[in-house]
Parts: structure tokens; sequence; C-alpha cells
């Protein structure tokens, strides 16, 4: 995201700036006072000064050194600068959503000058529409248009390389369709010329027919060679990059993953791969083949009748033009159409899954009075629809026949007039339907090309994402006794917004640690830090005395035991679901996990034993069976230190007792952290960590903080008071 | 457990949040020089308070919240109609309104251009000219009503058309594709 835009020069010349004193960031606002839309509008940031410029004059100056804070708040449809000016607090720019975030960034980079150090902030986020050419980029760091010329070549080249031995058989394969396409109407001529007009006997004839008939199974043999190498190129570059994909996608830290939306992430790869193979099956195996033939076929027109060549091509714009219109009503009214059709789904599943609540209210009529209307307006497009389609593909067809009428009169003038012979003008007539046929099937290419650079953009964006992975000499394998420290622990998922500021606590091995506090307060972000799921910011994070950086990822997480609210299952049986943490243990070390989860009476009561299958489409458990299967496998690998993020929240009375048995037996002596909201699962907490305002709020056993009367003393009140 | 004579602040809390408190005439509010507005209600000054639409939609000028200044943003009250202000106190409010609520409303629609799943909008709101972008695949288009509609674009701007039947049979044309 751009911080410092390319300022007008009428600008760079009024900013007074004294010795070192530069310019940090320069960004436009497009909100004026009165609310109305504003062009060439910029907010500077120099080391000392905030600058407003309207376009034509600076308007207003603050002096860094007066201000204590900026913040840039979220409204709706835009946001406005809020900065605080010898206490008091001053809007200095509105703007619209576009700016939101880089407005966030803006007061961090405000504030940091404030605070006298001289930082500059940077945004790794990226623009969503283009600053030049103002297309939308689909969700990469450059423009896919105007990035970097033959940027599309390279990328295609790349991927290619690999596939170098693969491509060339599809190109020869493609150079012989094309011959064997073109040698066809040759052959015809010479069969009405030299047989059907002169006078050649049955016998030749046969040998001409032969030679049709030979040449139109070599069309076919090609053909499908060269469909079959394609689809299988096209599969298997589609599949490397799914794995590629896939690999750095574990590789990633979570926060890149968190920048993105889920669907997205997966889109890449499901709907980006396949599109590259289609792109191979469909495109690209006719390609080069096309270009040929197209090439030759203009070539061999002109050769046999020039006059009738040019007449012929004056008839191609004309019918490009009409194509292009065509299709475009008709992607209009399918993409209408489909919209229709996603109302309908999306109203019947509405209805459906909310269905005691329309029956609970006596709704019932309504509703499918509404559904019936919305059910006839998507009838009623389909209808039309179809109805266009079935016109749609007659018309392109009788458009590319004008072509050939054109040619037939024109070209039997010339045959009358002894001009042409029948032969000549009957291979004409089939190089025009060729013609016309690749004009049609060339005019999708601009459309199949954006979609694969867009595809191609997508792919690399990930594949080019650089990671920094730790020099693994210098981590350590480490046997956690359980000492915890946090030293000046900070950290937030984005750079402008801290979640946890400034932690310190040190917790001793074995002890256990109940976390409360009310939700949005970062608990949860402080368990993720311990889970090593993301790194700390500023401060450290200590495991006996060792940064957590230090520590190699594999021996930390080998002994970490995690039991989550909601637990999720691989699809897969109980066993491989145990077993996930350790894929190596036995079946009595799997047996003995489940007894001391309280897991191994119910499993015994499935109809397939440890070898039921659960997940997404298998046997469904409860919540609280889930959870004991959660507990067993954490239970496996004996872990040192145990995360608990409100594991008993969602069960009943019964279960929740039993999974207290469980865990109880599970956190003996191991140090461990619980979230909880009710307090009661936290009684065997040795002490207490309220979190709240980012920060430790109060720590300390049960009855300490009771006695202080804060916020655990409030809780705890309302809870069980 | 629990003495009633302390009652509990969370149980406070959710008390107080159930009070319906009316904001007339008679409460006052001023500007602040940094552009904003205080409010004097039952003998306390609140500074620079929040002033929330309640049916932004349906009655952009009924039931305004006027809210605390801070993370929990309490009510302070509710402003019924601004139609019933004095002149100057709308005027105070309209200007914070407009600086919580930016939905150009178009007027016109010069072109709308479809390419490769995006469509490129260029139209006249009553906040002046605009180009904006929307994703063709997402819900970018909200029908409010048979004939309102509010397009959000991939920035997550928003613009409103009060009435698609108030425009020109070529404009709903280029806009047949989102109706």
């Amino acid at each position: 995201m751009i911080l410092y835009y390319d300022i007008p020069h009428k600008l760079t010349e009024t900013v007074p700036l004294s010795d070192n004193e530069r310019i940090y960031y320069a960004v436009p606002y497009d909100i004026d006072r009165e609310g109305n839309w504003v062009k060439g509008a910029y907010l500077l940031v120099t080391t000392t000064k905030i600058h407003i410029y309207d376009g034509e004059k600076i308007t207003d100056t603050i002096e860094i050194k007066r201000c204590q804070k900026a913040k840039a708040e979220a409204k709706v449809g835009g946001g406005i600068l809020v900065v605080t000016i010898d206490g008091l607090e001053h809007v200095l720019v509105h703007y619209s959503a576009k700016h939101l975030s880089r407005y966030a960034y803006i007061a961090r980079g405000i504030n940091i000058l404030i605070s006298g150090r001289f930082e500059e902030v940077e945004s790794s986020e990226y623009e969503k529409t283009c600053p030049k050419c103002a297309r939308a980029i689909p969700g990469t760091k450059n423009c896919p248009k105007c990035s970097k010329e033959g940027g599309f070549l390279k990328d295609f080249t790349n991927m290619a390389k690999p596939y170098k031995k693969d491509f060339f058989g599809i190109f020869i394969l493609m150079v012989l369709a094309a011959v064997t396409t073109l040698l066809n109407p040759e052959i015809q001529k010479h069969l009405i010329n030299d047989v059907l007009k002169g006078n050649g006997g049955m016998k030749q004839a046969l040998i001409f027919i032969m030679l049709m008939f030979s040449l139109s199974v070599g069309i076919v043999i090609v053909n499908i060679l060269k469909s079959n190498a394609s689809t299988r190129l096209g599969a298997k570059i589609s599949a490397d990059l799914r794995y590629k994909l896939f690999k750095k996608y574990q590789e990633l830290p979570l926060a890149f993953i968190n920048d993105r939306r889920p669907g997205e992430l997966l889109n890449r790869i499901t709907q980006d791969t396949t599109y590259i193979r289609e792109f191979m099956e469909d495109v690209f195996c006719n390609l080069f083949a096309v270009l040929f033939i197209f090439i030759w076929d203009v070539l061999f027109m002109m050769i046999l009748n020039i006059k009738l060549a040019l007449l012929t091509f004056i008839f191609v714009p004309i019918v490009v033009v009409m194509i292009l219109a065509f299709r475009r009503t008709v992607s209009r009214i399918f993409h209408l159409q489909w919209r229709k059709n996603d109302d309908v789904s999306s109203d019947l599943q509405d209805v459906i899954s909310g269905m005691r609540v329309v029956k609970t209210y006596g709704r019932e009529e309504a509703e499918s009075e509404r559904f019936k209307v919305l059910s006839a307006e998507f009838s009623e497009t389909q209808r039309r629809n179809e109805t266009f389609w079935a016109i749609f593909n007659p018309i392109i067809s009788f458009l590319m026949g004008m072509g050939a009428v054109i040619v037939v009169y024109f070209g039997g003038l010339d045959v009358f007039g002894d001009k042409m012979s029948a032969g000549e003008l009957y291979q004409f007539i089939t190089y025009t339907l060729l013609l016309f046929q690749y004009i049609n099937w060339m005019s999708w290419l601009p459309r199949e090309l954006s979609l694969l650079t867009s595809s191609l953009e997508r792919i690399n964006d990930i594949l080019s994402q650089e990671i920094n992975t730790p020099d693994e000499d210098t981590l350590v394998d480490l046997e956690i006794k359980g000492e915890i420290r946090f030293d000046h622990a900070t950290f937030g998922y984005k750079s402008y917004q801290p979640v946890l500021e400034d932690i310190n606590a040190v917790i001793k091995p074995g002890e256990m640690i109940g976390i409360v506090g009310a939700s949005g307060t970062g608990k949860s972000t402080l368990i993720n830090l311990l889970m090593g799921l993301y790194e700390i910011d500023d401060g450290h994070l200590l495991i006996d005395n060792i940064d957590l950086r230090n520590i190699s990822r594999k021996s930390y997480h080998s002994q970490l035991g995690v039991v989550l609210q909601e637990t999720f299952l691989f699809n897969g049986t109980i066993i491989d679901n145990i077993r996930f943490s350790k894929p190596d243990a036995t079946y009595d070390e799997i047996v003995y996990a489940a007894k001391m989860a309280n897991a191994h009476d119910f499993i015994c009561q499935t109809p397939d034993g440890y070898n039921t299958y659960v997940g997404e489409k298998g046997y469904s458990l409860s919540g609280g069976e889930r959870q004991r299967i959660a507990i067993a496998r954490a239970i496996l690998t004996n872990p040192r230190l145990l995360i608990l993020d409100e594991a008993t929240a969602s069960l009943d009375t019964e279960s929740e007792f039993m999974i207290q048995k469980a865990l109880e037996r599970l956190t003996d002596g191991k140090t461990t952290f619980a979230i909880a909201h009710r307090l009661s699962t936290l009684k065997k907490a040795n002490r207490i960590m309220v979190i709240d305002g980012h920060n430790i709020a109060e720590i300390g056993t049960h009855e300490e903080l009771l006695s202080r009367q804060g916020i655990y003393y409030n809780l705890h009140q309302a809870q069980i008071g | 457990m629990a003495d009633n004579n302390s009652m509990n602040i969370y149980e406070k809390e959710a008390e107080e949040m159930t009070a319906m408190r009316k904001i007339t005439k008679q409460n006052k509010f001023e500007r602040t020089e940094g552009g904003f507005i205080n409010l004097t209600f039952d003998g306390v000054t609140y500074e620079r308070v929040k002033v929330v639409r309640l049916f932004p939609f349906t009655d952009a000028n009924k039931y305004i919240s006027i809210r605390q200044n801070d993370d929990k943003a309490r009510e302070i009250g509710i402003i019924e109609d601004m139609d019933e202000l004095d002149d100057d106190t709308r005027s105070m409010l309209e200007e914070q309104l407009r600086l919580n609520y930016f939905t150009p409303v178009i007027e016109k629609i010069h072109n709308i251009k479809d390419e490769y799943g995006y469509a490129y909008f260029h139209v006249k709101t009553d906040k002046g000219e605009c180009k904006f972008a929307i994703n063709m695949a997402s819900n970018a288009v909200t029908k409010l009503s048979d004939s309102r509609l509010i397009i959000t674009d991939l920035d997550e701007n928003r613009f409103e058309i009060r009435d698609v039947n108030a425009l020109t049979q070529k404009e709903r044309r280029k806009l047949d594709l989102f109706l």
C-alpha cells in the first residue's frame, strides 16, 4: 500500500522544509469540509510538521511537537484522521473507504514521530485498484495489466520450463494437425478438376478418395494424440502447482494466511490451478495449430484468387464485431440468470435452515408466497435466456455462412468467366469456411488469456512469497521443564493495532494458570503466542529461560498439548485422530490414553470401535465426545506444556464432569494455561490471570484476587453471587 | 454470598442499558475547536459525543442516538426528530453526521463497463463526479427495496441509488445487469 504518493510539483515547491527535515508520508484525502469529493488534495507528514494541501494551497500546518496522539477513526463509508493537539482532539482530514487502512498506517507513523523516534512505517497490504489504470487488482501485488511488460510471457515460460519435452511434443503434433487440415482442400480440388471435370476414370477417383480418407483418418489420429498430450500436460502442471501451493501454505506464517480470506486461498489451490489445466486442454492445444492454419489459409486464399480473397477479408471485421456484440449480450443475460439463481437458492437455504423459527411464528404462508415470486422471476429469466440461446448459435453460423455466399457468388462469376476452375472455387470456399471458423475461435483468445494471466498472477503471488526460515543450526532442542516468562511482550495481528502490550509474568513449572477476561481482550491471542503460531513483535517469550524464537519448532510442538473449545476431527477413524499427535503410538498406548481421557467407554459403544470413521461425513460424535478424543490425543504425547482454550465451555453438566476429571489427570504436574468463562472450572488453578485493556490487569490466587475487589471479584460476584 | 448493598457492577450496567432517555431542545450542544461537539445533559457535560443514526436507510433524520466517546460508547440519549431542534443545533449535528456517514447518492450514470468479472462505474453523485469499480461475483449490489439500491465498491465505499425508476431508460439498461 502506497504511503508516499508522487505529489504534484506545485505542492513540492510550496512545502517549506528546513534542514534535516524530509517528507515521510504523502497521501491523498478525497472528501472536503463540505463532504464532497475532492481531487488533488493531500496530507503531508514531514519530520516535524503535518501539512494539509487542498489542491491549491496549504490550508493548515501542525507542529508535531504540539501533538499528543493521532488516530485514524473508521466511519461508515470512510474515516477521519483525528489528532490531539494541545490536549484537544481535532479532525484533520476526511477520506473515503479507499484510504481507510492507509490512514491507519499514517496515524501509526505520526505517533512514532510524536514519541520522538524516526522510524518509517511501511505497509505490506496490497492496493485493491491499480493506481495507474484504475483497474481492479485480483488480490495480487501488481496490476496484471500494467505491472511489467511481457510479465505474462515470463510467468508462462517460467511455469512451462520444467515441461519442455512435453511442450515440444505437442508443438510437433500441432504442426502435423495444421498440415493435414490444410492439405485436404488441395486434394479435393484435384478430385474435382482432374477427375470429375477432367477425364479421370473410376480408378483415379478411387485413389483420390482413398487419399482423402486416409487424410481424414490422419487428422482424427493427430487430433486425438494432441488433445491427449495436452490434457496430460495440463493435469500434470496443475497437479504440480497445487502441490507447490499447498506446501507453501504450510510454510507461510499464519499472519500471511490471516490477512487473506480463507475462501480466496482455497480458490487459488482449486480454481486457479483448474483454470490453468483447462487452458492447456482447451486453448493451448489448439493455439499454435490455429495460428499456423490461419496464416497459411490466408496465404492460400490470396494465391488462389487475390481479388476474391480481399473481398472476403472486407467481410471479416463485420463478422468479428457482430460476434463480439452477440457474445456480450449472451454473457450479460447469463450473468443475470446466475444472479437470480443465486437469489433463489440462498433464499431457499435461508428458509429451510430457519424452518423452526418460521413454523413457530406461523409464517409458512408468507414465506411460501415470497419464494413463489422469486422462483417465478427466475423461471422467466431462464425462459428468456434459453430462447435467446436457441437463436444465438444459428445466427453465428449464418454470419459465417454469409461469407461463403459472397464467395460463391463472385467466385461463380469467375468460374463462368474462366478465370478460375471449379475445383479451385471449391478449395477457396473450404478455406473461407476455415477462416471464419478460426476467427470465431480466436475472438475468445483475449478473454482466455486475461483469465490465465490473473490465475498465473495469483499463483505466483503465493509462490514468490519469501519466508524467513531461521537458521536450523542456531535452534536448540529443548527438554521442557515448564517455566514460562513473558518479558515486555507486545503483539498485534496488524502492525498498527497492538492486541497485547507490554506483558510481564513468570509462571513456575507445573503451575496451572487460569486466564479470564471479556471477549476480545486478547486471551486467545496470548495462547496463540504460547503455541508458537505467531511471533511477538517486541520483547521476549522465554521457555526455561530460552527465547521461543530459538527453540526448534519440532521439539517445542512435540511437548505441547492443546485442547480447544471446538475440537476439530480430521476425516478418518477415531484411531487416526488420536494418533495424529504421535503416529507411531501402539494400540496399548492408545487404549490407555483413551481410558485416561474417559473416552474408552463411548468408543466401545460405537459400531466400529476405534476404527469408527469420524469427521465431516462420518459417524457423528457429540461435542463432549470430540473433546475427550482431543484430550486423548493430548495425553498420548505426554506433553510438558498444556493449553486449554474453553475446553469445557459448550458441554452439558455430565460430560463436563467427565472431562473435568480427564483434564485433571492430564494437567497433573504440568504447566497449564486454561482459558475459561465459567470461573467454577478454574477451581484447581494455582493462579488466575485477568486480561483487560491489552494487558494483565490482575494476577494472583483466587483468594488474593477476591480480596482485591477488582475485575475478578466483580466477575465472581456476577457468576456465583 | 452477594450482599445486596453493593449491587454488582455488571447488574448495574445491564440495568442502565434499559433506560430510555430523550434529548430535546432543552439540552445544549456546543461546537469544539477541533470540529466535534459537546453535549450537556442532566447537568453533566459530555465531550466529543458520538452521533449515530438508528435507521440510516429508512429514516435518516429520526432517532439519532448520542453516545459517549469511549470504548463502551454508552448512550446519553436519543433525539427523536432532528426537525424539532433549532437550526443551529441541527446544523451542528448534520456536520457530525457528514463526518460519520459518507454514502454518495448516484444521480446520473455516465457509463458502466464490465471487464473480466469487474464492473467499472462512471457516475455523477450528489458529492460530485466519481469513478469506482465493483466485483461482479460478490454481492456488491444490495436491494433495499424494489427501486432502491446500495452499491458497495471494491474499497467498501457505499453508493446509493434512491430510485432506479427515476433514471433514464438508457441508464437503466446499463444497470440492468445488477438488478
